[in-house]
């Protein structure tokens, strides 16, 4: 991927960490690097950018973190149901650009691209909650406020955590990305703890929304070279947007998937249909003001979340679970951030507690 | 700038042409006599000159409320990213233009229809959803005291339904009704949050 960067900010006391001293290895010569006393005030929207989150995206700050690097999935609520995922935050921001991102509303306050130098102390955590629960199989991914491969050539992190992951028999690590930076993982060993993830869309959604990711086809072809390297590969369909022809491009994009990848190597297919605050889609309206993909048929949810009419959703649902059954018929399938009643209605089952599924999810 | 043939409202039902030879400055003194805010008067006047034209001559003909402005401004640039189409041929398709032409009703009541019209655009399959629920609603001739009240634009999947009643004799005259249409009432609950394929059927 050929990501721009504007600048690189480092944190003083970041200054003589092996993350710092691999960004200042691999990045551009034309980017400049500074230093400052506070990387998180390097972070702050800055002031008189056209677009702040845009330019928050173009500057990596190397700093350290402050609060737990592990923590529940975000996206978890008891109105859903859940698949029991926990989150390791290990960089914040992303330099790709979808439109349709959470990110936009979430990280509007300190967009800066920041990736945290005093990553070994969130495998101290992850050490920690492995021994607080025992016998229990944990999934854990680093891709909720960034793209987990994104730059991986730059910061190199990923060799780290598939070497952590590897050596331990009760955690599962899933790397989620919209990237084909594999280069890195198949150095490593991942005996089988490790998922990598792909979020996949049709050609339409990536054309029109998903600004500098890796295409469909792209994905596709890593996720059959990380499986033949000895990792897991999940999908995430994540978000389904309901517009005029999906299910056949949906259709499509299976078809592809399933002639690269051998339906039953499979983890997992995750599902959500697109769902925005009124504010993220105020923000994204005004950042892709030309984009029909976020102009759906959409409805306010209980949640307070916009989404497709029910039954359009559900409809699209049942045809891309249809489709996917017809393949992989054993592979675990679940949606996120949907109510109950939906889950009932395009599954045909009550959706499992969100242990039981992380385990499942965890265990493959 | 060639001058723009606007049409124009007079008294008593007369209808005349004026030659504007700025339309952006009849949109300005349009949007000043309206104290329409200057972040949509942007957007206005953002629009290609051809669909900022006919949109102030809409506008104009509905006699258009600042609010009923907005709401058009916004719907109407949604459906021009949505179809990639141009907003001055989304005011010319038949039900927007019949609207326009025709004489019938409150200049309120053909603004309101004119709203509805966009969002019937805007929304096609939750328009269509919509009639269809009305129409099997309506088709159910449930008795005076019974409503059947859809979500505000469908924005939920729960069907309300509403009894009144001044004694016991009308109460139970119009449970029995409710009990008699059991079916087709769940059939329309199932509707709002059930597959598309219901709404096919």
């Amino acid at each position: 991927m050929n990501f721009e960067l504007d600048a690189i900010v480092i944190e003083d006391r970041c200054r003589s960490s092996a993350l710092a001293a691999r960004v200042i290895e691999k990045v551009p010569p034309h980017v400049p690097v500074s230093y400052v006393a506070d990387g998180r005030e390097a972070a702050l929207p800055q002031t008189g950018a056209r677009d702040p989150f845009g330019a928050g995206k173009r500057r990596m700050v190397v700093l350290n973190r402050r609060s737990p690097f592990l923590m529940a999935c975000p996206s978890g609520s008891a109105e859903f149901a859940c698949c029991g995922y926990l989150v390791l935050t290990l960089a914040s921001n992303c330099p790709m650009d979808c439109s349709y991102c959470f990110l936009q509303e979430y990280l509007a306050g300190n967009p800066g691209f920041q990736v945290y130098a005093n990553y070994a102390d969130a495998l101290d955590e992850l050490e920690r909650l492995a021994k607080r629960a025992p016998g229990r199989h944990l999934r854990v991914g680093t891709g909720e406020l960034a793209d987990s491969l994104a730059f991986d050539r730059i910061t190199g992190m990923s060799r780290d955590l598939v070497e952590f992951f590897a050596a331990r028999d009760g955690l599962t690590l899933e790397l989620k990305t919209k990237t084909a930076e594999i280069d890195n993982l198949l150095k490593v060993d991942p005996k089988s703890h490790t998922i990598v993830a792909w979020t996949l869309s049709p050609d339409a959604v990536f054309r029109n929304s998903e600004h500098r990711t890796a295409s469909p086809s792209a994905r596709i072809k890593s996720a059959r070279r990380v499986l033949e390297a000895g990792y897991r590969a999940g999908f995430h369909l994540d978000p389904i947007i309901a517009y005029a022809g999906a299910g056949r491009d949906y259709g499509e994009l299976l078809d592809e998937l399933f002639d690269f990848v051998p339906p039953e190597r499979i983890a997992f297919f995750s599902m959500g249909t697109m769902r925005m605050t009124p504010g993220l889609r105020t923000a994204a309206r005004e950042r892709f003001s030309s984009d029909p993909m976020l102009l759906g048929e959409e409805v306010l949810s209980p949640d307070g979340r916009l989404r497709a009419f029910a039954p359009i959703r559900i409809a699209l649902y049942r045809e891309i679970v249809g489709r996917i059954k017809a393949s992989a018929p054993k592979v675990p399938m679940y949606l996120c951030m949907e109510q109950p009643g939906v889950y009932r209605r395009v599954l045909g089952a009550e959706p499992p507690s969100a242990a039981a599924l992380g385990d499942l999810l965890a265990r493959g | 700038m060639f001058p723009l043939p606007v049409f124009r409202e007079g008294g008593q039902g007369v209808r005349y042409l004026e030659l504007v030879v700025s339309d952006t400055a009849a949109i300005r003194a349009w949007a000043a006599e309206r104290h329409l805010p200057e972040t949509h008067l942007a957007r206005w006047l953002k629009m290609a000159e051809r669909d900022r034209a006919a949109l102030l001559a809409i506008a104009r003909a509905l006699r258009l409320s600042t609010g009923a402005l907005v709401t058009a401004l916004a719907t109407l640039e949604e459906i021009s990213v949505r179809e990639s189409c141009a907003i001055e041929s989304v005011l010319a398709r038949d039900p927007i233009a019949r609207i326009i032409k025709g004489r019938a009703g409150t200049a309120p009541a053909r603004a309101k229809a004119f709203l509805e019209a966009l969002r019937a655009i805007r929304y096609p399959r939750l328009a269509e959803a919509a009639r269809k629920l009305e129409a099997e609603i309506a088709a159910l001739h449930l008795p005076r005291g019974v409503s059947v009240v859809l979500p505000k634009d469908l924005g939920a999947d729960q069907l309300r339904v509403e009894l009144q009643a001044g004694d016991g004799a009308g109460l139970k005259r119009l449970i029995g009704a409710l009990y008699a249409n059991t079916e087709a009432l769940a059939h329309n609950a199932d509707m709002l949050g059930c597959g598309e394929d219901r709404l096919r059927k």
